[in-house]
């Protein structure tokens, strides 16, 4: 399977964000990255089709109980 | 008179003021006189505001002589991270890219404060940009711990957590968007208070994570905090995502706990992951917070909680996130502006998908639910530590960009982190101190909008113990 590579960072930042990475090690910048990608991935099976993001709002106020 | 002023807590010294045994002058020069004295071996403020708090305070002595009603905090001198914006004044939010920034606004909880009559002492070292849990800063200097000085205070709210450890002021308010005020509370031997994701305006407050940001205070005891969580808490108008709900009454809270102590509530203790490798030292601490909770008079038992190492990462993500949202036009233009860590942490986002980013916010509701459902099903706080460490030195923390710092950030706040993600409120409280001298805490999670059975179980809790009457080695020396 895939990885995050240096390479794949550089180009994202030089295609997406129009800059040049100051003088990093691209390799391990994509090393710290690649768990952040494989937990994103491992949970996003738990997404419906209904979900966003306001319904945490919701969700924040429905499950508090009354306090003093 | 001066030792008296330093050791009285934040509700001790309120009072005092309110009925005139004090005078909010004097009270005020003796916080003066402990910051200068502290700063060089602190270096806990950015900027010290002396004058200002002395003529605020002046202002309060003649109110209060004149028989008017001056508010729950009348004289006492606070001071905040530096990133709490006040009109057509500086705050640097601990950087170099913003140390000349004058704000266009006052944030809400600063005039909250302010109606309540609390005195504004200057603005405090932090992480830079709020980004990074072992407070090291490079443009201002590392804050250091008033316990130890080789060691952190803990971040980002560096400056507070020490400021209000050595006695200079009697509370101060901290930002928190994945630890940062209970990690130097707990560090720093002191309360701290993270509340219910929009229990208290974001307006006037530096963005650093717009899902995730919190603030709230730092005291030496959860009444102080809870005075001051019950000033600045409540819906703002100007932060749409503030919450409607009545704002707690936590002091109120204390004042249960001084009649029924922890009866009543049930505390859940996590068969899993938060007890996972602590320090030997924080979980001897933590197995005598049990039994002095129990003895308090709560019901505790053991309770399961989901995975946290997913979540975890992918909190990472959608906070790096918004951050490089806020900082991307920097990042291009001024990347050798910002230290190596914090720009580091930072540009992480950049390279996150829109996809990841929006799923990671969507799952946030079902997670929490899952969460409610299980770990809160029959309990009413969560009893975890703050940290699985007590502070450590400067030198092994301070790492910049290694492929180390990943780790070390991620070990550190392993405890608070799935917390802000949930939006739950929670506390860390003084519970005790290792081998060698140092603060360790405990946190207390509730279910959403809980700040004040967290009050009222801290408070019991520091009815049974004397941890935060102890004053760290490095306090300053009263005049």
């Amino acid at each position: 399977m895939s990885r995050i590579t240096g390479a794949f960072a550089t180009a994202i930042a030089r295609v997406w964000h129009r800059f040049e990475p100051p003088g990093q090690d691209m390799e391990a910048l994509a090393e710290m990255l690649a768990p952040m990608d494989d937990a994103g991935e491992a949970l996003s099976s738990k997404l419906h089709f209904d979900m966003e993001p306001s319904d945490f709002a919701l969700g924040l106020e429905a499950h508090a109980k009354d306090t003093p | 008179m001066s030792d008296a002023l330093a050791s009285l807590t934040l509700c001790e010294t309120a009072d005092r003021i309110a009925n005139g045994e004090l005078s909010a002058v004097a009270v005020t020069e003796s916080a003066i006189f402990r910051a200068q004295a502290a700063q060089s071996d602190l270096n806990t403020f950015i900027s010290l505001e002396g004058e200002r708090a002395l003529e605020a305070a002046r202002s309060v002595d003649v109110r209060i002589a004149s028989g008017q009603s001056c508010g729950p905090l009348a004289g006492v001198p606070l001071a905040h991270k530096d990133m709490f914006y006040r009109e057509g004044e500086v705050t640097t939010c601990g950087s170099k890219i913003r140390k000349d920034f004058v704000a266009d606004r006052t944030s809400t909880v600063l005039a909250r404060l302010e109606a309540a009559g609390a005195l504004y002492l200057g603005g405090l070292n932090m992480s830079e940009f709020a980004v990074g849990p072992f407070g090291t800063n490079v443009h201002f200097g590392n804050c250091r711990n008033p316990w130890d000085l080789a060691r952190t205070p803990g971040g980002s709210s560096s400056g507070s957590g020490a400021a209000v450890s050595a006695r200079i002021v009697y509370g101060a308010l901290g930002s928190d968007t994945g630890g940062s005020i209970r990690i130097p509370a707990t560090m720093c031997g002191v309360v701290g208070i993270k509340p219910t994701q929009g229990r208290v305006s974001r307006y006037g407050l530096m963005p650093l994570s717009y899902s995730f940001d919190t603030s709230g205070p730092l005291t030496r005891t959860v009444r102080d905090a809870a005075r001051i969580l019950d000033v600045i808490a409540g819906h703002d108008p100007n932060d749409p995502t503030s919450s409607r709900r009545p704002a707690p009454r936590c002091e109120a809270a204390c004042d249960e706990a001084a009649r029924a102590g922890g009866r009543g509530l049930t505390i859940g203790i996590p068969t899993s992951y938060f007890y996972d490798d602590l320090e030997p030292d924080v979980a001897r601490a933590l197995e005598e917070v049990q039994k002095t909770l129990r003895e308090a008079g709560a019901t505790l038992r053991p309770v399961e909680v989901p995975n946290h190492d997913e979540i975890n990462l992918v909190w990472a993500a959608a906070l790096a996130a918004e951050a490089a949202t806020i900082h991307r036009r920097w990042l291009r233009e001024r990347p050798d502006d910002y230290g190596p860590m914090v720009r580091r942490r930072i540009e992480f986002g950049l390279y996150q998908p829109a996809t990841r980013y929006i799923e990671a916010l969507s799952l946030r509701d079902s997670i929490l639910a899952d969460y409610c459902a299980t770990a809160f099903a029959d309990c009413d706080v969560l009893l975890t530590p703050s940290s699985p460490m007590a502070a450590p030195e400067l030198s092994s923390v301070d790492v910049g960009d290694s492929e180390d710092m990943p780790r070390l950030v991620l070990l550190v706040s392993r405890a608070t982190r799935p917390v802000s993600y949930l939006g739950l409120p929670a506390m860390s409280v003084p519970c005790g101190f290792t081998g060698a001298g140092l603060p360790m805490g405990m946190q207390l999670v509730g279910r959403p909008f809980a700040e004040a059975t967290l009050c009222q179980l801290g408070h019991a809790y520091q009815l049974a113990t004397r941890w935060h009457e102890t004053s760290p080695p490095h306090a300053p020396a009263d005049e």
